[in-house]
C-alpha cells in the first residue's frame, strides 16, 4: 500500500472519538497500525493509556471493529499466543493476532510472557508504544523511562533529581532473542513506519516485534502540536535510532548523516526541565554509546 | 443511538466519545497556500483529515481535538488554528 491507501483509503477500525490525549502519538500509531493490519484482526491491548481510552470495553462498549480483548498487564504476550495457536489449529493461519501494549505492561511487567513468547517463536505481532512511564495512571516510571526523567514516583527534589537509571533497550532485547522481526519505529518517519508494520504483518513464522517511541505531551509536559517534531528529532539526535533485525541482521533503516546534539531534544521537554549540564552529558554518552553500537552491530551484519 | 459503525460485540455500536467538544482552538485550510499534498493526514492522530470527491483534502471537525499538529507539521504554513466561536 502507498503512503495515501494507508492514510487516507484504508478504513479506520478504532472508534473516532477516544478519549486519548489531544496529540497523543499512541493514537496515531494504533490507528496507523490498525489500517495497514485490516480487518482480519484480533487485538489485545492490556491495561495501559489506549485501553483506558476507550478501545478496549465490555459488552457494547468496545472502541474497535474487530475482536478485542484486555489481556492482563502481564500475561499479554502469552494469552495472544493462545489466540494465534487456536487458529492455527483450525487452519486459519490468516487471522492476525496484533498486540498493541504500553511499555510498562511490555518492558516491565509483561516481559516474562513477551520474552517467553519470543523464545518459542509464538507467531503473533507485538506492538509496543514506549511512552517512556505509566502514563495511564500518572506518569509512574517504567523500565523504559529516560534517566533524569521527573516522573510521579521518582520527583526532583533536594534528594534525588528524577530517575537515577537508564533507559532499558527493548528492541535490542527482542532482537536478542532471535525475534523473526525486530524494528523500531517512529510516527515522524511515515514511509518507514508503514514498510515495517507491513513486513511485521507479513511474518509467517516467529513474533514479530515493533517499537514505537511515543511522544506524551500530558507525561513529558511539552504543546501537544510539537508531538511529531520531537518523534523527529528523537532520531535526529540518535536518542532513538531507527533500524530493523531480521535473519539475524541488522540494518540501520534511517541513517543520520550529522547527529544533532542530545540537548535540543532534552530542553524542548518539561520532564528534563531540571538537567544540569551533567546530567545532559551523561544522556549524550549514553546515546553515542548506543548509537556506536548500533553501527558497530550493522557493520558486521553481510548485507 | 444508532451508528453507522459495525462492531461485533454489540448492535449499538462502538463507544466513542465526542471529542470535538475539547477543541480550543480549530483548524481551518487556507487555501490559497495549501497544494494538497496530503502531508497533513499522516499525522493527525484522530484521522481528522480526509479527501474529498475530488481528492482534496479537508478536515473533518466532529472529532478533531485540535491538537494542531497539522499545522505545525504543514510544510507550507496553510493550516491556521482560530479560536473557536471566532470567524
Amino acid at each position: 500500500m502507498n503512503l495515501q491507501e494507508v492514510f487516507y483509503g484504508a478504513e479506520d477500525l478504532i472508534s473516532p472519538g477516544l478519549s486519548a490525549c489531544p496529540g497523543c502519538a499512541g493514537e496515531l500509531t494504533m490507528r496507523t497500525v490498525m489500517k495497514i493490519m485490516g480487518k482480519n484482526t484480533i487485538l489485545g491491548v492490556p491495561p495501559g493509556c489506549m485501553a483506558g481510552a476507550g478501545v478496549v470495553g465490555w459488552n457494547r462498549l468496545s472502541g474497535a471493529k474487530v475482536p478485542i480483548t484486555i489481556p492482563l498487564l502481564d500475561n499479554t504476550a502469552s494469552m495472544l499466543a493462545g489466540i494465534r495457536r487456536y487458529y492455527q489449529s483450525q487452519g486459519r493461519n490468516d487471522v492476525r493476532v496484533v498486540a498493541f501494549a504500553g511499555d510498562g505492561a511490555t518492558a516491565d511487567a509483561g516481559f516474562q510472557a513477551l520474552s517467553g513468547a519470543a523464545e518459542r517463536g509464538e507467531n503473533i505481532i507485538y506492538i509496543c508504544y514506549d511512552n517512556e512511564g505509566y502514563m495511564n495512571t500518572g506518569f509512574q516510571r517504567s523500565g523504559t523511562s529516560s534517566k533524569g526523567s521527573n516522573t510521579s514516583t521518582t520527583p526532583v527534589g533536594a534528594m534525588r533529581k528524577g530517575k537515577a537509571q537508564h533507559k532499558k533497550d527493548l528492541p535490542l532485547l527482542l532482537a536478542m532473542h532471535n525475534a523473526a522481526y525486530v524494528a523500531t519505529v517512529s510516527p515522524a518517519y511515515v514511509q518507514d513506519f508503514v514498510r515495517k508494520i507491513e513486513k511485521a504483518k507479513e511474518v509467517t513464522c516467529g513474533l514479530a516485534y515493533i517499537h514505537v517511541l511515543s511522544p506524551c505531551p500530558t507525561g513529558w509536559w511539552f504543546d501537544p502540536k510539537d508531538t511529531i517534531k520531537l518523534a523527529r528529532l528523537a532520531v535526529q539526535t540518535n536518542f532513538f535510532p531507527l533500524y530493523e533485525y531480521e535473519d539475524g541482521r541488522f540494518y540501520q533503516t534511517v541513517s543520520v548523516k550529522q547527529a544533532k546534539p542530545v540537548q535540543e531534544f532534552v530542553s524542548r521537554l518539561g520532564k528534563f526541565k531540571h538537567l544540569d549540564q551533567e546530567a545532559i552529558a551523561d544522556l549524550q554518552q549514553w546515546t553515542d554509546r548506543r548509537a556506536n553500537l548500533l553501527q558497530r552491530l550493522c557493520a558486521e551484519s553481510p548485507a | 443511538m444508532t451508528s453507522t459503525w459495525i462492531s461485533p460485540t454489540g448492535d449499538e455500536g462502538i463507544y466513542q466519545i465526542d471529542t470535538g467538544k475539547w477543541r480550543t482552538f480549530r483548524p481551518v485550510i487556507n487555501r490559497d497556500r495549501c497544494t494538497n499534498c496530503k502531508l497533513c493526514g499522516y499525522y493527525c492522530p484522530v484521522s481528522s483529515i480526509k479527501l474529498s470527491n475530488q481528492q482534496q483534502v479537508h478536515i473533518d471537525l466532529s472529532y478533531c481535538k485540535g491538537c494542531a499538529i497539522c499545522a505545525t507539521e504543514c510544510p507550507r504554513g496553510a493550516i491556521d488554528m482560530v479560536r473557536e466561536g471566532e470567524e
